[in-house]
């Protein structure tokens, strides 16, 4: 575009608020108080103060009409330099990682210095609309001419069209609220429920232990008083566990939980991203480089499974990158369900579905567990939608950067049977 | 008089494409806007090139705004105050800054006044005089008319205006107790029109309201019926009998003088304004005012110890769950900060929970802020928050060699950056910090008791310690929302040493018959919050009998006086129950003095029993334990509550010097 070869682009860090449950602590914020508190901790903890950012970019998935501009608006609210654009996009939950990659992109081609990908979620704050009809009847009165055409517009009106909608969860295409889907591969993969809590059980150990030894705490910022994640349970008791009931196949074949499933979550993520040139100018040390990333999805109208998208995401990328999938010292599979990352890890050793579904001869094959989500992950810290990428990549920047070598594979499963991969690569 | 609009230096000043006047006050080299001399100059310029603007139909509208982050305006330029120092130099300033306001209430076209941050005393008495006000929902957004507290009233015409907009019950309430109201509650009474989210919405929502001319709604009947007899006197006795409650019209004749300037003249607004500036001036020159403006120096002075920016504390880790480090631990959380609580005691420890709770549900107010706030308490019997704390705060029992085994654990365990503070109130800082591999690391952070009430907490200083750690110490002071004095290594600090000799002092006299009760109503007269045998109820006996032998000082006849023998009984005052009084509900009983004393008796025993106190702050000075007697002012009058009106043990015994 520019001319000139392609620039490395670094990852300078990322810094989220606290996450918490649906309801609880954040019921009063809206997603661009959020949004706004999470980019703010960026620009304190990075000393960005009056800088000119070349992009703001991420979105909200559950979210207001009036926020049609939302990363704007939320950059206008921080200390940044007020010219700084905000785009606002979204593609599920793997918004504010695609956004890291769109960023990443025109950072490579030298369109932009830098960049901070975002992303905000909250199910606190509903947008709650009235039925198409009653919609439509309301503009065609608003657009009436006189007491006839207005009583025309009213005509056949009942009551029963002003029950106001709640945002739906629910696939659009097969009516299926996410967790069914998961438990039809959980069932299709037969993963059993004990593997399922196990891993839950793993996941808040570790980020209670991440935040035991400080771990988080250069990247998490307080919000409204919330210093840690309200969905995080340091004392998790595998043996109550075992007493849950399964909330979305309620017959004995059922193995999803509110404990092996991520919880309706509020929360926003916010990671910055630049060139070599322009970190150096502002004595920034990268602790990590975006090195590849890949956008996949998968048929699943057709049958396969909702959440298997990742897998062909990560195929695609290793074969581009030339590298195999035992290749990582981190793995960062975040956990929609427990389920979801354990289809995804039995998908990969498994010769007829990589045959089938990823065209490949021999299985990607297994990988090292304890190298997988040491810091836990959304089953612990809970799942805003939009902002669990940018969660991610923090925390995947900090571990390469600590490390100093090395290299970490991101895998996103997203609504509408999409997954996002990344490969973030230390210094 | 007035200044040349071309040539401002605390003001901009422009007539927009629009027809719109833009006033926006950014005081030349100051962070915070106040109202100066010049800068009244300045807006006397500005108001009359809008006037003569709207004559000509130039300007449509006047939109007063500020450039300052954090303040609208907060108020008058408090330095300047001290030039005023006649009835007739007070009248002047006010009458003139009254006209300035007069002629803005009376533009033809809508003024606009658009706040952000703190809009308070003749900030608000500004705002209040434009036609509409639009305030942002900032936290830092703080609407009030605080004079009271500088011993006068507001003397722009802002009686008035508040009771015309609030109308009395609200607007004699916000004055009497010179609460700054956010903004929900400012737009909630009626002293602002309009909110809006943000600072970034504050200029469009003033353009709009300008342009369209709105302006408040006039006060509903039910407002202005209250300044009506007779429901102007009932009003007023209610007033009256709380300002009682709170001060005495003689140490504090502020609030008296308020509630007399309303009963006779809140029926007309004319009248109230006239009268308002003669009362006004008088309280101005007052001695009590001139001390009151000299405690807010100091204390603006003891914030000031604590170095910007340098130091940010977000986690605190408090060790002992006693009476003290609960506090400590409850505070910090209501501060906003993230709080590990250690003890060996698990009882002490849900203790310590279910305490702090009680205080968070009165505190706040909606669920989410009381649960946000509770999940910040964290309970850590093993101290696992120690690593990641940036104030480490001690407060365990008062035996060096514990201490001295934690420090020297804590010194390996903590943050390099940590700040680590003991809470002895009895033990050399040089000695705890003996072991450690870093002596110059310890600092004393000493708070009292109780915690919420009292806003002192003395940094002390070690021989060794580091003055970037002091300076740290500071910095954690201010950042829960108190007063830092840093103080030398000496046995009782500042605050015990000097208050020792006092209560001491007291307590001889009554060993040799003097009744409780009369002591105690003869500090009172002096202008003490408490006399000095409740205050040794409420300290603790055990701890009174503890600082007196640190301090070397007799407690009379050692074994056989009251003190000791209460202290061999168990009556420890009001913790036990029972001390020098029998404690009911938080109260002492008091019994009707046998022969009462007169007032010259009581206030001449009153001046006796502070004399021991003054010449051990004299001896404070002498022997630096804090930096100058200004200091140990500011120190003893917000760590014991000493008479505030009187500005200071030293000053008021300088002051007595002087006009004897």
């Amino acid at each position: 575009m520019n001319g000139g070869a392609m620039r490395r682009v670094a990852v300078i860090g990322g810094v989220r608020i606290p996450f918490c449950r649906s309801n609880t602590l954040y019921a009063d914020l809206s997603n661009l108080d959020m949004l706004t508190s999470a980019l703010s901790g960026l620009v304190e903890r990075y000393r960005l103060e009056d800088a000119l950012i070349g992009e703001v970019t991420g979105g909200a998935v559950v979210t207001h009409s009036k926020d049609w501009n939302l990363a704007r608006e939320a950059v206008i609210g921080t200390r940044l330099d007020p010219r700084t654009p905000g785009i606002t996009m979204s593609q599920a939950c793997g918004t504010s990682l695609q956004a890291a990659m769109g960023i990443a992109a025109k950072i490579a081609i030298r369109e932009i210095e830098s960049g901070i990908a975002c992303g905000s979620d909250t199910t606190s704050d509903p947008p709650i609309v009235f039925g198409r009809k009653f919609a439509q009847r309301l503009v065609a009165l608003q657009k009436a001419k006189g007491w006839s055409q207005r009583l025309g517009a009213l005509k056949g009106f009942s009551l029963s069209e002003l029950a106001p909608l709640p945002p739906n969860v629910a696939e659009p295409r097969t009516g299926l609220s996410m967790g069914s889907h998961c438990e039809l591969m959980a069932q299709q993969f037969q993963i059993p429920r004990d593997e399922q809590d196990a891993l839950a059980v793993e996941s808040h150990r570790k980020a209670a232990a991440a935040y035991a030894e400080g771990f988080m705490d250069d990247l998490v910022v307080p919000c409204a008083g919330v210093y840690r994640d309200n969905n995080l349970r340091a004392d998790i008791d595998p043996e109550k566990l075992k007493t849950l009931k399964t909330v979305f196949e309620k017959s004995e074949r059922g193995t999803l939980t509110a404990a092996n499933s991520t919880p309706l979550t509020d929360g926003a993520s916010s990671v910055l991203l630049a060139s070599e040139d322009w970190a150096k100018a502002r004595g920034l040390k990268p602790l990590a480089y975006l090195a590849h990333a890949e956008t996949a999805a998968i048929d699943f109208v057709s049958g396969e499974g909702l959440l298997m998208a990742p897998t062909i995401a990560v195929s695609r990328m290793l074969d581009r990158a030339g590298l195999k999938l035992q290749d990582f010292d981190f793995y960062e599979i975040h956990e929609a369900f427990a389920a979801q990352v354990l289809a995804t890890l039995k998908a990969w050793e498994d010769p007829a579905y990589c045959r089938r579904v990823l065209g490949k001869d021999t299985p990607l094959g297994a990988i090292d567990r304890t190298r997988m989500n040491v810091k836990g992950s959304s089953l612990a810290v809970g799942h805003p939608f939009a902002a669990t990428g940018g969660r991610v990549l923090g925390v995947l920047a900090k571990l390469l950067g600590a490390k100093g070598s090395g290299r970490g594979l991101i895998s996103i499963c997203t609504a509408g049977g999409m997954g996002v991969a990344a490969i973030l690569e230390a210094g | 008089m007035t200044a040349d609009i071309n040539a401002l230096s605390d003001w901009r000043f422009e007539i927009d494409f629009e027809g719109l006047a833009w006033a926006t006050f950014d005081r030349k080299d100051e962070t915070t806007n106040t109202l100066s001399r010049r800068a009244m100059e300045e807006l006397w310029a500005i108001v009359e090139r809008v006037q003569q603007g709207a004559e000509t139909k130039e300007a449509r509208g006047l939109v007063i705004i500020s450039a300052k982050e954090t303040s609208f305006i907060a108020g008058a330029d408090i330095r300047e105050f001290e030039s005023l120092d006649t009835v007739a130099r007070v009248t002047e300033a006010v009458e003139q800054a009254t006209a300035i306001l007069d002629c803005i209430e009376k533009l033809p076209i809508p003024v606009v006044a658009a706040i952000h941050g703190y809009c308070l005393g003749g900030g608000l008495e500004l705002a209040m005089a434009c036609h509409y006000r639009i305030a942002t929902r900032d936290e830092g957004t703080r609407i009030g008319l605080p004079e009271i507290k500088l011993g006068i009233f507001p003397g722009f015409n802002g009686t008035m205006r508040s009771i015309r907009l609030a109308g009395p019950v609200q607007a004699m309430q916000m004055m009497l107790t010179g609460a700054m109201l956010r903004p929900s509650v400012a737009r909630a009474i009626g002293l602002v029109d309009e909110l809006v989210p943000a600072r970034p919405n504050l200029r469009w929502a003033a353009r709009k309201a300008a342009l369209q001319g709105r302006r408040s709604r006039s006060p509903s009947f039910g407002k202005r019926v209250q300044t009506l007899w007779p429901i102007r006197g009932f009003l007023v006795r209610k007033m009256r009998d709380k300002a009682a409650e709170k001060a005495r019209p003689e140490h504090y004749p502020a609030p008296f003088a308020l509630i007399e300037l309303f009963e006779r003249h809140g029926g007309s607004e004319m009248r109230m304004k006239a009268e308002e500036t003669r009362a006004f001036a008088p309280l101005m020159v007052s001695e009590t005012a001139r001390n009151l403006r000299r405690v807010f120096r100091l204390s603006e002075a003891m914030k000031d110890l604590a170095p910007k920016g340098l130091f940010k504390p977000n986690r605190v880790h408090v060790i002992g769950a006693g009476t003290m480090g609960a506090d400590i631990a409850a505070h910090c959380v209501m501060s906003g900060l993230e709080v590990s609580l250690q003890d060996l005691s698990e009882d002490a420890l849900k203790r310590a929970e279910t305490q702090a709770r009680g205080h968070f549900s009165k505190r706040y107010k909606t669920r989410a802020e009381q649960e946000a706030a509770s999940a910040r308490l964290i309970l850590d019997p093993k101290g696992e928050g120690v690593a990641r704390a940036d104030v480490v705060i001690e407060a365990i029992v008062e035996r060096l060699e514990v201490k001295r085994a934690l420090f020297k654990s804590l010194e390996e365990r903590a943050k390099p950056t940590a700040v680590l503070a003991t809470n002895t109130s009895s033990i050399p800082i040089e000695d705890i910090a003996k072991p450690m591999r870093d002596q110059g690391r310890l600092i004393g952070l000493h708070f009292f008791n109780p915690v919420p009430q009292l806003p002192l907490v003395e940094v002390v200083k070690g021989p060794d310690t580091r003055e970037s750690e002091v300076e740290k110490g500071c910095a954690v002071v201010t950042a829960i929302g108190k007063f830092p004095l840093v103080t030398k290594s000496v046995p009782g600090f500042l605050v015990n040493r000097v208050l020792a000799p006092y209560m001491m002092g007291a307590m001889q006299r009554l060993e040799s018959g003097v009744q409780r009760e009369t002591l105690d109503e003869a500090a009172r007269v002096f202008g003490m919050p408490v006399g000095p045998i409740e205050l040794a109820d409420q300290v603790g006996l055990d701890i009174c009998k503890h600082v007196a032998e640190i301090l070397g000082l007799a407690t009379g006849d050692v074994e056989g006086s009251r003190l000791a023998k209460l202290v061999a009984s168990g009556k420890l005052g009001k913790k036990s129950g029972e001390g020098f009084y029998v404690w009911k509900d938080g109260r002492p009983e008091r019994q009707a003095p046998k022969e009462p004393w007169k007032a010259e008796e009581l206030q001449a025993l009153g001046e006796e029993l502070v004399k021991p106190l003054i010449d051990e702050c004299e001896k404070c000075v002498a022997e630096r334990v804090v930096a100058g007697a200004d200091m140990v002012d500011a120190g003893v009058i917000f760590g014991t509550g000493f008479a505030p009106f009187r500005g200071g043990p030293l000053h008021y015994r300088e002051t007595k010097r002087a006009s004897a």
